[in-house]
């Protein structure tokens, strides 16, 4: 047995012995350890180093709000920094080192930051950056060379580099009651809710439920209060209606009761389940919510009370009780309230001497000094601690005569031998996640402690969170809150049967001794007491300002110690009472949380792959695939060898040539139907459509309110009161929910239902001269001639036993066609048009290709319709109806946006016949080394087959009136200067003829 | 005739996958119906459409929003006010509501290709859909029969629960094969069973 | 957040979709009084309190809700659908000159 380990008592299973590491070396731990208890039981003080001044710190509490204990813990190549020691189950196989310390954890060059302490106060970082005022590091620019070494020296645990491979996942639950926090007030408030038939969540941060009854001592209803926790949460798992959660800190309180959680789920295993995510990040909608957040012991502030060995009491007796390890031998205590007296003969009991009871109050209760009597303590009424001796681990105090009204200290300094000090400030109710839900904490004078505010949200307090710090209140308030959670009243309960020790709940207002050496506020952040002061004296007078200045409470454990004392010291400083100070508004996290678990859903489906049906043809012969917002495209089917742009030179040749095909299943299409729906269209495209016959399908352009270009696309009539409207593939989901705010909120009365089709169809366009000749090749059941399927004419047939639709339209200067069959067919009829084209010449074309043909055609997509282009900055004026109002009409004739010197669409040719880049600008005069006044930019480039050259569409100022017109590039982040010749954007087929046919 | 072709088809691994050595608590499969319609009633007209319905397929709904029912062959709920959706394992289904769902009453559209019918079954089958959809599966807010619309980041889903342990989802074509990962992924820490 | 959709039940922000001030109104599809429509396009409320929304469930049944949401509490206080109970319908009646 290590030689600080009980031989019974706790909850840990002496049987099994579990290997672990620390700093490199071996150490055993039983299971049920954290890695504080079972190096505490191995006798190990000193964990790490603090933040600033690189002094030795230890173990300071035995839960999640440790300050000092962080460690790194390795799994494989992933390194996790800043885990509290005290949080950390122990399994076979652990690697946890310390942080913040260099060389070694013992011997720290870094520590010399403490002779530096008057340099490194608060303020520093603001103080201290202001840089040299002369010299080639001038200002800022020498802090910024010096950042890299005053980052290393700083901080706290290095995080990884090596990818993190574990698996997170989030989960969605519903429920009528969550209770957070399972000690006695929680797991009745449990109890009774799930016995009224609710569906309750029970979340405990710990890995066991019962809070302080699994080390308070105590006895309910004749059984050790740790037994009777673990029957009741035994009893809660039998029912169907309630949800344990263990391992789960409730971190986010949110509007509508949405409460954020963090399960970890695998952190405790050597070896993690298949499958098995290591973080579950929970999204909890509740009804209600109990609170049963318990409270926290709060440090005093005194010279060295940082030294390892010194400790929070109820720590210490969590130590012994829970985990049957003693942190010290010889055992002091410091004290302002009756709490600590309970741990003190726990810790008697538990084999250790206590030295010394030094309790700032002058006057104690008889029952104090009884139980000081029982634990063979020497009791140091009105006293205080006003130094500790040691270097990385306790040896001794020193003890003054204190008065507690004036705060002075008398008489001679008296030294006590002692290896541990426990220290008692009283206790602060856990109110984090009351606070979060937006209320205000209000200030119990008698508890001298904020108490939860008037709820804001559906949340019920119970137990050591309404400031009942005694169990039996806390059971009581646990019932209540359970039932009353559900709307139940419960008929009156026997009062459960209590053994506790006796102690009055109420501390002495004294939260400091000042006296000579550094006194730490905020344990993490190495904030002094002397910090806080001179805060004040710099004129720091708010709390919000006092936090970011001196960065109390801003470590990772968020001021779960400093908070309170922090804010005595600055009402002190203020001469103000506490209230009048304030605290600050507690913010999510509650405590630290993976960003995994935020990022939840690690594997691909936060970026879901859309495919067309199409797909897999596509990558089997050979297309490299496009992202194209979530679609995957086709970019080119490069042969082998071929670069991209000899892959889609040689696609656009051919299909000008002979014919190509592409796979146009992407574009949104969206069924417009009902009775209203031709009045419907006529209202959100700028042209007509009411005009159009069934069977045919015409061109539009749809408006913004504001009078600017939004999409376009063809429309097909396929029947009377069935239109089949196609928008561009970027913009189909904003189209689709255009249309909808109209019928839902504008027009309500037109009946006309819009419903998104894009899946139902595979669209595959074949265009070219010999795209009619292939299309009649493979095509049953109807004709493609002119007369049958003249341009924007539709037919119905069928292409390898699957009936399509077929729609002839061109976007590329071709006479194409667009075949749609149902997507479940798409392979089979694309397969069919590639066979049928065979002997024709026909190729696959990718986006790239398309891409060219369009810009050769001169046709508008996403790139010029930019959101600032009108359709007269596009040419496209000739589609404005004047016989109605549509979408847009009213405002696109404001005079900005018809003004003479608006951007317009043109045509570019590089005349020095080298590539062009998207985003140049145009110039009149070059200035390469001082490029200014530009006419326009650059929407889209490619080198053209069609006419053997580079060139370009842009959107110019002043426009058509410059056809003819010599301009330049001028790219002076890509170094692309030269001359430009400026046309008419239709390079190709300007006069239709080949699309016409 | 020709098959229809299944987005699912190169990922769907029939048997037994992640954590099942102690046994699969979730069954995935793909049902494949010959037909998924819309149909949509005007404001008003609500009442015709479910008549129609009920002497189309034989299946009556229950009032109120989300409402479905099914036989096994047949099944339909609501998605949306005055909208449903009606399955059918036979192909055809839009040719018997074509005539009946007069312009008067409301439209019928034709998804048959463009949804993806999944179902997931099994005891843990809430638990997995709860790590995707933010609703609540439990069965007295979700009773059998009925339907919701919800959406996991950009994938849209109608979900009919089709027994106590048993839900069909319904998500656009080109997403399918896409969540069909990510369902198995997620179904891994309890081991699942591919049909 | 959550925000009750009168169709599917009160579901999380996540599925909806802002779709702006609800106390616009549309002047008659012709109308020529560019005030109207430069106070319809682009001048919107940012009341401290109650605000007239319209949201859309775009992760579920698609509809367009109005939902009276308070900017200081999020609190939402009414949410109805968007289409209303049609009483509304004549006076948008297309082409109406005014």
């Amino acid at each position: 047995m290590s030689p600080r380990r009980s031989d019974t008592g706790g909850r840990i299973d002496r049987l099994r012995t579990i290997r672990f590491t620390f700093d490199g070396a071996s150490y055993t731990g039983h299971a049920g350890d954290t890695l504080a208890s079972a190096l505490l039981a191995n006798g190990v003080s000193l964990f790490g180093r603090s933040f600033k001044y690189h002094r030795p710190r230890g173990v300071l509490t035995a839960g999640v709000e440790e300050p000092n204990a962080l460690v790194t813990v390795l799994r494989g190549e992933v390194r996790e920094p800043n885990i509290a020691a005290t949080m950390i189950e122990i399994y076979d196989g652990l690697t946890a080192v310390s942080q913040n310390r260099f060389p070694s954890l013992s011997w720290d060059v870094g520590a010399v930051n403490q002779l530096g302490g008057k340099v490194l106060s608060a303020g520093f970082y603001y103080k201290t950056f202001m840089g040299p005022v002369f010299g080639p590091l001038k200002g800022t620019r020498f802090w910024m060379f010096c950042e890299h070494f005053i980052r290393r020296a700083a901080g706290l645990g290095r995080a990884g580099t090596a990818p993190d491979t574990a698996r997170y996942e989030r989960m969605n639950a519903f429920c009528d009651v969550l209770v957070v926090g399972s000690g006695p007030a929680g797991l009745i408030a449990a109890k009774a809710a799930t016995d009224q038939g609710a569906r309750v969540i029970l979340a405990e941060l710990e890995p066991h439920f019962g809070g302080s009854a699994n080390w308070s001592g105590e006895v309910i209803d004749d059984m050790p209060a740790a037994d009777w926790a673990a029957r009741t949460a035994g009893q809660l798992e039998g029912h169907d209606n309630v949800r344990l959660l263990p391992r789960t800190t409730v971190w986010g309180y949110y509007d509508g009761n949405t409460l954020a959680a963090l399960e970890r789920v695998t952190d405790h295993k050597e070896n993690p389940g298949k499958g098995e995510p290591r973080h579950r990040y929970w999204a909890i909608r509740a009804k209600t919510v109990v609170l049963a957040t318990g409270s926290f012991e709060r440090p005093l502030v005194f010279p060295g009370n940082d030294r390892p060995g010194v400790m929070l009491a109820h720590a210490a007796e969590r130590y012994a009780n829970e985990y049957g390890v003693l942190p010290g031998d010889r055992i002091a205590l410091f004290t302002n309230n009756d709490s600590a007296y309970r741990a003190a003969l726990a810790l008697k009991k538990a084999g250790a001497a206590i030295v010394a009871i030094v309790d700032v109050r002058p006057e104690l209760s008889n029952e104090m000094r009884k139980l000081a009597g029982e634990a063979e303590a020497e009791i140091l009424a009105g006293h205080a601690v006003v130094a500790t001796e040691g270097g990385k681990a306790l040896s001794g105090l020193k003890v003054q005569r204190f008065d507690m009204a004036s705060g002075a200290l008398s008489g001679d300094a008296r030294s006590i031998h002692a290896d541990c000090l426990l220290m008692s400030g009283g206790w602060s109710p856990t109110i984090h996640l009351a606070s979060q839900a937006g209320a205000r904490a209000e200030w119990n004078e008698a508890l001298q402690a904020f108490l939860p505010p008037k709820p804001t949200q559906k949340w019920i307090g119970a137990g050591a969170f309404n400031g009942h710090f005694k169990t039996l209140e806390a059971i009581l308030d646990g019932r209540n809150a359970g039932l009353s959670a559900v709307g139940a009243t419960g008929t009156p309960m026997a009062y459960p049967s209590i053994e506790s020790l006796p102690g009055d709940p109420r501390p002495a207002p004294v939260f400091e001794i000042k006296a000579k050496g550094k006194s730490f506020v905020d344990f993490q952040h190495d904030v002094t007491a002397e910090d806080v002061r001179l805060a004040h004296r710099e004129g720091f007078i708010s709390v919000e300002h006092l936090k970011r200045y001196t960065t109390l409470g801003m470590a990772t454990d968020q001021g779960k110690n400093s908070n309170i004392p922090g804010l005595a010291i600055m009402a002190e400083a203020l001469g103000k009472p506490i209230p009048e100070v304030g605290t600050t508004r507690f913010r999510p996290p509650y405590s630290a949380v993976s960003i995994g678990s935020l990022a939840a859903e690690r594997f691909d489906d936060i970026k879901p792959e859309r495919l067309t049906p199409m797909h897999d043809w596509h990558v089997a012969n050979g297309a490299t695939m496009y992202a194209a917002g979530l679609w995957y495209r086709p970019m080119i089917y490069g042969l082998s060898g071929e670069t991209i742009e000899q892959a889609y030179v040689r696609e656009a040749k051919a299909t000008r040539e002979s014919a190509g095909i592409v796979d146009v299943s992407t574009l949104g299409k969206i069924a417009v139907q009902g009775p209203d729906a031709a009045e419907f269209l006529d209202r959100v495209y700028t042209n007509m459509f009411s005009t159009l016959a069934v069977g045919k399908a015409r061109y539009g352009l749809m408006l913004r309110e504001d009078g600017l270009a939004f999409d376009d696309g063809t429309t097909w009539r396929l029947g009377e009161q069935d239109f089949l409207m196609t928008t561009t593939t970027a913009n189909a989901g904003k189209v689709m929910q255009h249309l909808e705010y109209f019928l839902d909120v504008i027009w309500p009365e037109l009946k006309v239902h819009v419903t998104s089709v894009t899946d139902e169809w595979a669209g595959a366009a074949i265009g070219g001269p010999k795209a009619r000749a292939i299309l009649a090749a493979c095509l049953t059941g109807t004709a493609v001639d002119n007369a049958t399927l003249p341009f924007m004419g539709i037919v119905r047939g069928k292409i390898a036993g699957v009936p399509v639709m077929i729609c002839r339209l061109s976007f590329s200067g071709e006479m194409a066609f667009e075949v749609y069959c149902g997507a479940g067919y798409g392979t089979h009829v694309w397969e069919a048009l590639v066979e049928a084209g065979k002997p024709f010449g026909l190729v696959t074309y990718g986006l790239e290709a398309l891409g060219t043909m369009r810009i050769e055609k001169g046709h508008v997509t996403g790139a010029e319709i930019d959101g600032r282009t009108t359709a007269r900055d596009l040419h496209l004026d000739w589609m404005l109806s004047k016989k109605k109002p549509f979408i847009g009409s009213a405002m696109m004739d404001r005079e900005g946006l018809i003004a003479p010197d608006r951007l317009e669409l043109v045509g570019l040719i590089a005349l020095d016949n080298r590539p062009l880049n998207g985003g140049a600008h145009v110039v009149e005069v070059l200035d390469e080394a001082n490029p200014h006044d530009s006419i326009g930019h650059i929407t889209a480039c490619c080198y053209s087959p069609a006419l053997g050259k580079h060139i370009a569409l842009a959107l110019i100022k002043g426009g058509k009136a410059r056809h003819g017109s010599r301009a330049f590039v001028s790219d002076p982040l890509r170094n692309r200067f030269g001359p430009i010749e400026i046309v008419s954007n239709h390079f190709y087929d300007s006069d239709g003829s080949r699309m016409h046919g | 005739m020709v098959e229809r072709q299944s987005p699912l088809e190169p990922v769907l691994q029939v048997g037994s996958h992640g954590n099942f050595e102690h046994g699969v608590d979730i069954i995935l499969s793909e049902t494949q119906p010959g037909s998924i319609l819309q149909l949509a009633a005007w404001p008003g007209e609500e009442k015709k459409l479910i008549s129609v319905i009920r002497t189309v397929t034989g299946l009556a709904l229950p009032d109120g929003a989300g409402g479905g029912s099914t036989d096994g062959a047949r099944s339909v709920f609501g998605f949306a006010p005055g909208k449903f959706t009606v399955v059918d394992e036979a192909e055809g289904l839009v040719s018997a509501f074509a005539g009946a769902v007069t312009p008067a009453i409301g439209t019928v559209t034709d998804l048959s290709h463009g949804r993806t019918a999944i179902r997931i079954a099994g005891p843990k089958a809430e638990w997995v859909l709860a790590k995707f959809f933010a609703i609540d599966f439990a069965l007295p807010a979700f009773p059998v029969g009925a339907g919701r619309s919800t959406v996991h980041h950009d994938v849209f889903a109608q979900i009919q629960r089709t027994g106590a342990d048993q839900f069909d989802v319904y998500v656009f074509r080109s997403f399918a094969r896409s969540f069909w990962k990510a369902l198995c992924h997620a179904s891994e820490e309890v081991g699942y069973e591919v049909q | 957040m959550l925000i009750t959709c009168p169709y599917c039940g009160p579901r999380d922000v996540l599925e909806f979709t802002y779709q702006g001030d609800g106390n616009r109104e549309r002047p008659q599809p012709a109308s020529q009084n560019l005030d109207a429509w430069n106070a319809y396009v682009y001048d919107r409320l940012n009341p401290a309190g109650d605000h007239n929304e319209i949201w859309q469930h775009s992760g579920g049944c698609r509809s367009h809700l109005r939902v009276v949401r308070n900017t200081l509490t999020h609190e939402i206080s009414s949410t109805t659908f968007a289409r209303g109970d049609h009483k509304s319908a004549a006076r948008h009646k297309a082409g109406g000159k005014s």
